[in-house]
This record gives structure tokens, C-alpha cells and sequence, in this order.
């Protein structure tokens, strides 16, 4: 993990989750994997901090644990996954434009607590639409459960991976961690629930209180269910802590019903919960092969027109279940299924849809190739070259503005010529001999372009050595995602920055504002409230405006940052498989 | 009846005549004439006469003596030249065939000397004589700027010595450039296909550039433009990305990037470049 990743990280983890968590996150994120006693002498905080923060942590899933030999449990953090806190406004517009608010609103639920039961999650939606509604108009349950199973359906969520269900009776002590295995077929099926509004709304509220339980022994009167699994979630200390009956799983269950028998309790009201024990997380890899399709069909909109972006959508959209997200190449597709599979909107006749795609295929961009012939001709979508033309694009763009466009111009150059010679790069590009090389050394010096020697003779003389300028775009890739990186830092500081500045300020306004709130609540008249209001001076408001300007437009620009991020990160990531 | 045995006395024995009758023929023949011609115009010449004839109007200058693969040819030399030549020897007169020898191109003084076996000394003389003469002249290559290649006087040096038509006088017309950058461009624009070897290093710089991509066709020999069977086509293009997320940020741009830390003299809390990003 370079230095810059790692500042990010700490910084990300402090602002969504404070210092205590960070401090163990960016521990772990050096450190690398770690047992819990080592973790707490290191960082000099308490075991039951420690376990708190790796509670929270392994719930957003950016920790892991691993049961090693001898037993002891190993925690590692995940940088990456860490970084992706970054890309969750994005996840969250993608789920509004697909599947409107009550998508928008569950992948935003999802996301802020990293695991939830459907039944949860369905009744936290359902509530907060409600607020949101006109009076006397609730949400009902039944349509926010069918966009939850749409979101299932097209893999933008998922199931966490569950506690193997040891159906043996050895009763010999449990692990001391719980390894987590999940079936393939079954990571998207939706349990059936029966959704009785106050079975929901109890369970509901048990839910939410067991799992955020501090790590008290529990009595062993508490129900059976699963809350074992949340306690025991931080292994390795040692007691018997919350060591109830193992959850049982509904994986083998051929239907999905949960069993039908519960044990009863008296002990409290806990009502059981249909799905207990079935974790729902955001299909993070599905939402990343949506922006990169969309990418895609962008890029060749720009280069060509509507109508070959659309085909191309259709062809990706195809591809969507039959190519796995890391392969270099979609399935073969025929032309005669792009056309029946195509939008209903576009009514444009076989030979045009032919004509098209031909015109795809043969486009120096190659993003569509053709492999073959058989139903009026097989079409691939090349991924792998169109996330390096886009990682390609990224870097020229940088160029550009950087260094300008005649510097852009000898860029694209050795770009497409591979390795030239000075004067080579001078006639070529038609430029002067003393300004190209000015430029030639300034993009050398900033690594988007590196030097290759090749000797004439064995002794390496410079006066008889070629010397040819090349770009090696994985390399000035990675250099370019550091950067990034390192400016998205930036960007977080200043914004935070700004608000400390202002801290003064804010607090003011916020004081005010409940008064308002108060006093409205009281049936205060107009005049007082006049008065009131005019504690914060013109001035000031407009300083507050100002701060909200600015850190909106901090917060906008992380966000774009973050889309270079993606490409590059594709881009490399993509290259990294086919090596 | 006395036999008498007449000699033909021919009237042209005269030496200078028999010079006349040689240019008279090599006038008739201006591609050149063998020995074997000048035997049959005048058959009653002996060889030897023949032979002073033809070696007084060499070395007067009047005549080339030339080389073909039937024989030897003797060529009328142009009568300008003539003149030219006449004060001149036979040094200056090799040095000069070498020059010219090599048409538009020019050749470098070095390279005089290897093909006449001259000194030095005496190739500067020759050149400097030949150059007050007005025969030759001296180009400025401008592959090498410091090397001078000698060309006779009338001729147009050639593109790979003068750089063609982007230079003028040794300079790179940077502006004549990039005019012509813009133009070709937004003829491109307007959808016109074309494609002309003249412009073809100007479209190339706009290919990267980014504004115009290439494609090669195949295409029947005889249609207009083709090369070998090929056909290069052009059209402007838009790029496929807009500029980038990071580039849009001032950290993107920024020039001391690598100097920013928070704490330091430069640091995100007292950018500038921030600041007034901010305020846009």
C-alpha cells in the first residue's frame, strides 16, 4: 500500500467512523494481517475498543478474518474495499436511475450498514418513503420487496457468505472463528417472506439492537437465533461468549422457506424472524461492470453516432449474465439476436443493424470485432482493448491540459508509433527541434514517457547508442492513479479545512436554528421568530452560503477524481488478469 | 594516249575545314556522332587527320567526347557553356562535370575530392573559381546546418536539402504550419474526403492531434489518389472521453504537487490555486 493510499484511507475511516476505528484500520492496513492480542498492543487501546472497532469494521466488510493453523484468528483489512467508500454516491445515483427512489433508498441503506437482513432493510425503506409521502399515504411493504428482488435479480445485491451448517452431531467446541462459505446458486435467491407489518416491525427493532450490542456476555437465556454469530463475530478472546446453537441456514432448503418449527421463548417479546440469519450486502463488482459498460457506450457515442451506441448497449446488455466481469472478450453474439434483442424503440431493419455493426467492426477503434460468420455474423465486444483506448484517452487528456496540446501531440505520437527517435519525433509531429525536445524532456521528467537504450556497440557508449522515447501506458497508468489518489486527499483536507474555519459559524447556525424549531414547536408569533432569525447577520449568511458553495464543490470534485480512478483502475486491473 | 594518273586533291584536306565538316555533322546528329560517321562523310580523310580534328575541338571545348556501349561518341557541347569553359583547364572542367552530375541533389565538397582524386587545396580553388563564375552555387543543407553542397547554378535544390515546402530560408515555418493545421482541419470538418500526398505529413500531425483519424481502403489502381491498390481516407473525429475527472481538480494541474503536504508551506489548507478555484 503506497503512502498515499494509505493517507486516504485514514482519512475516509475517520470521517465515516471516527478516530478509534481509524486508528485500527490504518494499523491493520500497514501491518497487514494480525491477531487481536497483537493488534491491541501495537495501538495501545483497550481489548474492548479493539473488538469494537473490528465489529464495525467486519460489518462494512473491510475487514476479514481467517482461522489459522494452531488456531488463532488473523484479522486483515482491505485497502480497496476501503477506497470504494469513495464510489457509494455513485452506487447510490446508479440504483436511483435504474430503479428509482425505493432502489436508491435500499442501496443506500445497504450501503451505510454494510450487512442487513431483507426483512430489515424492507421495512426501513418502506418507513422512510413513508415520511417522505403525504399524509395519510404509506409505502407499502409488498412493492418495496419486489424492487429488493428486482435488485437480486439482476445481481445488484447479494448474499453475504453464511456459517457452514455443520448438520453433524459432534457437539466438540466450535471453531474459534466461523469460516464463511457461500454457494453460488444460492447468492441471489430471495427467501420468501411473509411480510406481517408487526412481526417485521419487532423484528426489526431485535435486529437492530442485537447487532449493535456491545460485547457483554449475553445470558443464555436469549433466543436461540443468530445474534450468536454478531457475538461471535470477534473470536478469538478466548470465553464463551454467546456460543448459543449455531444459526441454521436456509441454504439447503430447496425453496428458500425458512423452517417452519422455532423453538419458543418466554424470556421476551422477540418474535421470530422468517429470514434470520440471511445477510444482504451490495454487489459492489456488478454496479463497477455497469459503469464500465457505460463507459463504453459513451466512448463510441462520442466517435460515432446514437444509433451505434445503442447497439453497442444492447450487445453489453446481453453480455451481462453470459461473460463474466473480468474476461477480455463478451460471449460471440449473432446479428440476428442484436436484432430481436434490440430496444423497442428502434425500429431499424436487419441490413441497416448489418450495416452498422460492419461499420463497428472495421472502426480503427476496435471495440466490436467480428469472429465469425454463422447467423448472419458472430460480433465480440473487445473489452479489454476499449478499457486500455479509455485508460489511453485518460492519460492524453492529462497531457493536454497539463502540458498543451502540441506536448498532447507528441504524446499521441510515440503513442502510436511505439518508440521513436528524436529527430524522428521532430519531423513527425512538425514541430520545432528546440521545442519538441523541451517537451520530450518535461514529459520525462513527469514519467508519462520513458527512454529506451539500445546499444550499438557492447560497450554502451551514448555517442553510439540509440536513444528512443516510448510510453508504457501501464506503468504511466499506475503513476497517474497515485496522483489521484493523492489529490483526492487533497481535496478531503481542504474541505475539512473549510468547515473547521467555519466551525464557529455552523455551531451558531445550528443553535438557531433549533431555537426556531423550539419556538415554532411552541406556537411562537412571527415578530419573535423575526427576531431570532436575525441573530445571524447578512454577513454571516452569506459566509454560510459561501462554506456550502464550497464544499459542495470540494465534495463534486472527489467525486470526479474518483471516475478517472475507476478507468484507470479497470484498466490496470484488467491487465494485471491477462499477465 | 598518255595515261594520266590524277590525284584527286579533295578541296575540305584543310584541317580547319575538316573541324567545320565534324561540328557541321554534330549538328546534323546533336545526340552525338561515332568515328565511324565522321569516316563515312568524309572517307578520303586519313585517321590521323581525323584524329587532330577531333582532339583540336575537345580541347577547344566545343565537342564532348562521351562514352556508349558501341563505342565512342563525340557530342556538339552546348555553346554557352562553350564560352564558359574556355578559360578554364581540364581540373575545373572535371570538377564541374562531377557537380553536375549530381542534379538537384548537390554533392559536398568532401565527396568532389573522392570522385576527382583532387587536393584540397585545389578542389577550394576550383569552387571558388567556378562559384565568381557563376556556374555553381552553395546550398545550406538543412539536414546538417553547418554542411554546404554544391549544385550548378540554375538548377532548384531539392526537397531533402531545403526541407521542401515547410521551410523557407533554413527556418522552420512554424506559423505557415500551423495555418495550414487549422485550415485542413476544418475542411475536414465540412465532410470532404480527400487525400493528397502534399498534405498528408500536415493530416498526420492532426491524426495526433486527436481531431482526425485514417483509415486505408482498398481501391482500384486509376481511381484518383490510390497508391499500390490502397486509398487513405480521413475524417474528423471527437474524442471519446471528455477531459478526465482528476484534470478537472487543481491538484490535477498543479505544478508543485510533489511539494504539497498538510503541515507544510504548501499544503491543501493554504492553496492558492484552491482558493481560486473556489471562488469561480
Amino acid at each position: 500500500m503506497t503512502q498515499a493510499e494509505i493517507k486516504l484511507c485514514s482519512l475516509l475511516l475517520q470521517e465515516h467512523f471516527g478516530e478509534i476505528v481509524e486508528k485500527i484500520g490504518v494499523h491493520l492496513i500497514r501491518t497487514g494481517s494480525q491477531p487481536i492480542r497483537v493488534i491491541v498492543h501495537d495501538t495501545r487501546t483497550s481489548l474492548d475498543q479493539v473488538k469494537k472497532a473490528l465489529c464495525v469494521l467486519i460489518q462494512h466488510n473491510l475487514v476479514i478474518y481467517q482461522v489459522h493453523r494452531r488456531g488463532m484468528v488473523e484479522y486483515e483489512a482491505q485497502c480497496s474495499r476501503v477506497l470504494r467508500m469513495l464510489r457509494y454516491p455513485r452506487y447510490i445515483y446508479t440504483a436511483k436511475t435504474l430503479y428509482n427512489d425505493t432502489g436508491e433508498l435500499i442501496v443506500e441503506e445497504l450501503l451505510l450498514n454494510g450487512k442487513m437482513t431483507m426483512s430489515a432493510l424492507v421495512k426501513k425503506v418502506a418507513d422512510r418513503l413513508t415520511e417522505t409521502m403525504e399524509d395519510g399515504k404509506t409505502m407499502d411493504y409488498a412493492e418495496v420487496s419486489c424492487t429488493f428482488v428486482r435488485l437480486a435479480d439482476t445481481h445488484f445485491v447479494q448474499r453475504c457468505p453464511l456459517v457452514h451448517a455443520t448438520e453433524n452431531s459432534d457437539p466438540g467446541p466450535p471453531p474459534p472463528a466461523p469460516t464463511l462459505v457461500i454457494n453460488e446458486k444460492d447468492m441471489f435467491l430471495v427467501p420468501k417472506l411473509s411480510l406481517i407489518d408487526d412481526t417485521l416491525a419487532l423484528a426489526g427493532i431485535a435486529q437492530w439492537i442485537e447487532l449493535w450490542l456491545q460485547m457483554k456476555v449475553l445470558p443464555v437465556q436469549t433466543p436461540v437465533r443468530a445474534h450468536a454469530w454478531v457475538a461471535g463475530q470477534v473470536p478469538g478472546t478466548g470465553h464463551a461468549r454467546g456460543k448459543g446453537k449455531r444459526r441454521r441456514s436456509s441454504e439447503d432448503d430447496a425453496t428458500g422457506e425458512p423452517k417452519a418449527k422455532r423453538p419458543k421463548h418466554t424470556t421476551d417479546n422477540k418474535e421470530p424472524i422468517p429470514d434470520d440469519g440471511i445477510y444482504w450486502q451490495a454487489n459492489l463488482d456488478r454496479f463497477h461492470q455497469h459503469f464500465r459498460d457505460q463507459a463504453i457506450v459513451s466512448a463510441v457515442a462520442n466517435r460515432m453516432d446514437q444509433t451505434s451506441s445503442e447497439i453497442v448497449r444492447t450487445m453489453l446488455r446481453m453480455s451481462e449474465v453470459t461473460t463474466p466481469s473480468s474476461a477480455p472478450f463478451t460471449q460471440p453474439l449473432s446479428s440476428n439476436e442484436i436484432f430481436r434483442s434490440l430496444p423497442v424503440g428502434y425500429n431499424i431493419s436487419k441490413q441497416v443493424l448489418d450495416q452498422y455493426l460492419t461499420l463497428l467492426a472495421d472502426d480503427p477503434l476496435e471495440f466490436v470485432g467480428k469472429s465469425g460468420d454463422s447467423g448472419g455474423g458472430m460480433y465480440i465486444i473487445n473489452l479489454h482493448k476499449a478499457l486500455g483506448s479509455l485508460a489511453t484517452a485518460s492519460l492524453e487528456s492529462v497531457v493536454q491540459e497539463r502540458f498543451g496540446s502540441r506536448c498532447a501531440r507528441i504524446f499521441r505520437l510515440v503513442l502510436q508509433k511505439k518508440h521513436l527517435e528524436q529527430k524522428q519525433v521532430e519531423d513527425f509531429a512538425m514541430i520545432p527541434a528546440k521545442e519538441a525536445k523541451d517537451m520530450l524532456y518535461k514529459m520525462l521528467s513527469e514519467n508519462f514517457i520513458s527512454l529506451q537504450e539500445i546499444p550499438k556497440t557492447p560497450d554502451h557508449a551514448p555517442s553510439r547508442t540509440f536513444y528512443l522515447y516510448t510510453v508504457n501506458i501501464l506503468s504511466a497508468a499506475r503513476m497517474l492513479l497515485h496522483r489521484c489518489y493523492k489529490s483526492i486527499a487533497n481535496l478531503i483536507e481542504r474541505r475539512q479545512f473549510e468547515t473547521k474555519e467555519n466551525k464557529r459559524l455552523l455551531e451558531k447556525s445550528q443553535r438557531v436554528e433549533a431555537i426556531i424549531a423550539s419556538m415554532q414547536a411552541t406556537g411562537a408569533e412571527a415578530a419573535q421568530l423575526q427576531e431570532i432569525e436575525e441573530m445571524i447577520t447578512a454577513p454571516e449568511r452569506q459566509q454560510l452560503e459561501t462554506l456550502k458553495h464550497n464544499v459542495n464543490k470540494l465534495d463534486a470534485s472527489e467525486i470526479q477524481v474518483d471516475e478517472t480512478i475507476f478507468l484507470l483502475e479497470s484498466y490496470i486491473e484488467s491487465t494485471m488478469k491477462r499477465q | 594516249m598518255a595515261e594520266v594518273k590524277v590525284k584527286l586533291q579533295l578541296p575540305d584536306a584543310d584541317p580547319v575545314e575538316i573541324e567545320n565538316r565534324i561540328i557541321e555533322l554534330c549538328h546534323q546528329f546533336p545526340h552525338g556522332i561515332t568515328d565511324q560517321v565522321i569516316q563515312n562523310e568524309m572517307p578520303h580523310i586519313e585517321a590521323q587527320q581525323r584524329a587532330v580534328a577531333i582532339n583540336r575541338l575537345l580541347s577547344m571545348g566545343q565537342l564532348d567526347l562521351l562514352r556508349s556501349n558501341t563505342g565512342l561518341l563525340y557530342r556538339i557541347k552546348d555553346s554557352q557553356n562553350a564560352g564558359k569553359m574556355k578559360g578554364s583547364d581540364n581540373q575545373e572542367k572535371l570538377v564541374y562535370q562531377i557537380i553536375e552530375d549530381a542534379g538537384n541533389k548537390g554533392i559536398w565538397s568532401r565527396d568532389i575530392r573522392y570522385k576527382s582524386n583532387l587536393p584540397l587545396t585545389e578542389i577550394n580553388k576550383i569552387l571558388k573559381n567556378l562559384e565568381s563564375k557563376k556556374l555553381i552555387k552553395a546550398v545550406k543543407s538543412v539536414a546538417a546546418s553547418k554542411k554546404k553542397v554544391y549544385m550548378l547554378y540554375n538548377l532548384q535544390p531539392d526537397r531533402s536539402v531545403t526541407g521542401g515546402a515547410w521551410y523557407s530560408d533554413q527556418d522552420f515555418e512554424s506559423e505557415f504550419v500551423e495555418v495550414l493545421n487549422q485550415q485542413c482541419f476544418k475542411f475536414l470538418q465540412t465532410k470532404v474526403e480527400l487525400s493528397m500526398e502534399d498534405i498528408e505529413t500536415i493530416l498526420n500531425t492532426l491524426i495526433y492531434d486527436g481531431k482526425v483519424e485514417m483509415t486505408i481502403i482498398a481501391a482500384k489502381e486509376g481511381t484518383v489518389g490510390s497508391v499500390d491498390g490502397h486509398m487513405k481516407l480521413y475524417r474528423a473525429v471527437n474524442p471519446i472521453i471528455p477531459p478526465t475527472g482528476l484534470v478537472r481538480a487543481p491538484c490535477g494541474l498543479c505544478p508543485v504537487f510533489d511539494d504539497c503536504h498538510e503541515g507544510g508551506e504548501i499544503s491543501p489548507s493554504n492553496c492558492i490555486y484552491m482558493t481560486e478555484w473556489l471562488e469561480f
